[in-house]
């Protein structure tokens, strides 16, 4: 794969805040196309990490290259290639919906009015409201009609549908589907909500306690791990350093394995693992500096 | 760029813009008459006030007829930091408090064009606002200038170039306190209070200082009034006093023993000091150093203003907000 064929890569990516380090050692390299998911609970630096992608912070170390380019660098060219999607949407309160749109229009090098326009038509979002007066969820399909103006290459969004109802989550991500069907654009979001995840994504990128602990393509994901259920032993079966995690319940030991590589005992059964229980058991483990998986096209 | 900095601050353009405009006219209204009680011009009516009995009416029915406005202009030495913090202060903060500083750096202008023009923008407003209300003020004080000279904390303070650079210094600190408190109001209180401390004390302890004062000094004459200064009138007096023939300045409790002894002994002070060769003194700043002076504060707020603007830009630059 050449550089441009990658819609991020970083490399070695830290970023320190007064109180300590929010994100360490993050390393990715993610394919352009598709649905990329940053999945972490609250505090884990999925936002810290997502600022860095779009340009808003600086990393402390190492670089984050998007679409080719250094984000730091921040020409116009640039930033016109990447949308973003803040947490909880902002928008100028006090602008109009059209005036939101002029905002983008004059702030763009391209922007596609009449695309903005006919989404928030079909979303029954009346063009001379103010966005402080909308519902929070149209304020966030307001907010997405921007970005999506822009035409980007990547679109970003931090935590895009955590402060909405069902149904409006339901109707935005709705219309992200709809936007990525089209074509052209790979999206990023983070989100600590996991199910939903498989219909929606591609690719997984698990974040706990600042480090990434799990990344790769959800099929290949899935693929590589498998449950085993057996017998009740309390003996150490992590020979291979390939558990990730040991349930023991009175009768039955179950174990998440990579690589399927326990060797098969007697007794012992092997079962698909689903995508959220693959994600809690990667959350639930302690960190180890060693033990953060990566597989597909992860560098 | 302009469109969206003229819809994200015209509130606080047009408010100030009006109130400007409101008593910028009164001034104008009340300045007028005033000017008109001096057909000759007031620099000239003053020149001869001890000869022409017109210009000595004229001055008087100026401080009874306008007096109360001259006092009421001392509370306008707030105006420069109303305009400046009031622009200042949500400049980033609003940003920052909304949340929105994600979304105006992440469209296709980068964040420093950004700033560029937000600053050049609004520091102009600030400029021209104060520049056009510190002019109409200047006008309207011409009378009372030349009756009291400009040297005085209700002329010095709100005329010629200081105001501007107030302004901007006022604009300069809110912009900073904003970019670091992200929050507007606080924002503003801060540049409201290091306003107040930074005018007091630059007034009070390095305006004195900008050059070295001229000192005269002189025998107590036989006749003449108590007290009578030896400066101009629109001189800038620091320190007047007494001294003995010698030079050495006496202490205001040695001079009041030699009032007291004057009175035991039956004489006129004026002569008792005369006989003993006491001097009078003073020390001032003559009246035609006001430009200079004015340039050397204007210079000192503009700097410390470039300064503040200065942090802010290298805030932003290195993307700590």
């Amino acid at each position: 794969m050449t550089a441009t064929e990658f819609a991020l890569r970083t490399d070695g990516v830290g970023k320190r805040y007064r109180k300590g380090w929010a994100l360490r050692d993050c390393t990715l390299a993610l394919p352009s196309g598709g649905v990329i998911a940053l999945v972490g609970p609250n505090g884990a630096g999925k936002t810290t990490l997502l600022r860095m992608v779009v340009g808003l912070l600086a990393p402390s170390t190492g670089t984050v290259e998007v679409l080719g380019h250094d984000v730091t660098a921040s020409t116009p060219q640039t930033l016109s290639r990447v949308g973003f999607l803040a947490q909880d949407h902002p928008l100028y309160k006090r602008f109009t919906v059209a005036e939101m749109l002029r905002f983008g229009r004059a702030c763009n090098l391209r922007f596609d009015q009449g695309l903005a326009e006919r989404r928030l038509a079909k979303l029954g979002i009346p063009l001379d409201r103010r966005a402080g007066t909308l519902s929070g969820g149209q304020q966030a399909q307001v907010a997405l009609a921007l970005a999506l103006a822009k035409r980007p290459d990547l679109l970003v969004l931090d935590e895009p549908v955590a402060s909405l109802d069902p149904l409006a989550r339901h109707e935005f991500l709705q219309v992200l589907m709809g936007a990525v069907a089209e074509g052209g654009v790979t999206v990023l979001f983070s989100s600590h909500l996991v199910h939903e995840l498989e219909r929606v994504c591609d690719h997984l990128i698990v974040l706990n306690h600042g480090r990434v602990t799990l990344a790769g393509d959800i099929d290949t994901l899935l693929a590589e791990h498998r449950l085993l259920v057996g017998p009740r032993t309390a003996t150490d079966l992590d020979r291979a350093g390939t558990v990730v995690e040991a349930v023991h319940s009175d009768r039955h030991t179950t174990l998440l394995v990579r690589d399927g590589a326990l060797p098969a005992a007697p007794g012992w059964q092997a079962q698909p693992v689903a995508l959220e229980d693959l994600v809690l058991a990667y959350l639930r483990r302690p960190f180890e500096p060693s033990a953060a998986v990566t597989s597909g096209v992860a560098a | 760029m302009t469109w969206l900095i003229w819809r994200q601050h015209r509130t606080e353009v047009c408010v100030l813009g009006l109130l400007v405009g409101v008593f910028g006219i009164a001034l104008l209204v009340l300045g007028t008459q005033a000017h008109d009680l001096f057909p000759g011009g007031p620099a000239r009516c003053a020149g001869e006030a001890g000869v022409n009995e017109a210009c000595v009416a004229s001055f008087r029915r100026l401080d009874e007829e306008y007096g109360y406005v001259e006092n009421l202009l001392a509370g306008f030495y707030l105006v420069p930091v109303v305009i400046g913090a009031f622009l200042g202060a949500p400049l980033l903060a609003r940003e920052l408090e909304d949340g929105t500083w994600q979304l105006a750096w992440t469209q296709a202008v980068p964040r420093m064009r950004w700033l560029a023009a937000k600053l050049g923008a609004l520091a102009g407003v600030t400029v021209t606002l104060t520049a056009l209300f510190t002019a109409v003020l200047t006008w309207f004080r011409q009378p009372f200038d030349a009756w009291e000279g400009r040297f005085q904390y209700d002329a010095f303070d709100l005329e010629g170039l200081v105001p501007v650079a107030y302004a901007l210094f006022a604009f300069g600190v809110a912009t900073a306190a904003g970019a670091i408190l992200r929050r507007s109001l606080p924002a503003f209180g801060v540049a409201f209070g290091a306003f107040l401390a930074a005018r007091m004390s630059v007034a009070l302890l390095a305006r004195p200082a900008y050059a070295t004062p001229l000192t005269t000094m002189e025998p107590v004459p036989v006749g003449g009034a108590k007290d009578q200064a030896v400066a101009g009138f629109a001189d800038w007096m620091i320190e007047h006093g007494y001294a003995d023939a010698t030079g050495r300045r006496l202490s205001w409790t040695e001079y009041y023993e030699l009032d007291a002894a004057a009175d035991r002994a039956g004489t006129h002070l004026n002569q008792f000091l005369h006989a003993r060769g006491i001097q009078q003194f003073s020390v001032y700043h003559p009246a035609d150093r006001f430009w200079t002076f004015q340039l050397i504060e204007a210079a000192l707020f503009a700097a410390v203003a470039a300064v503040l603007i200065g942090v802010v830009v290298w805030r932003v630059r290195r993307r700590m907000i």
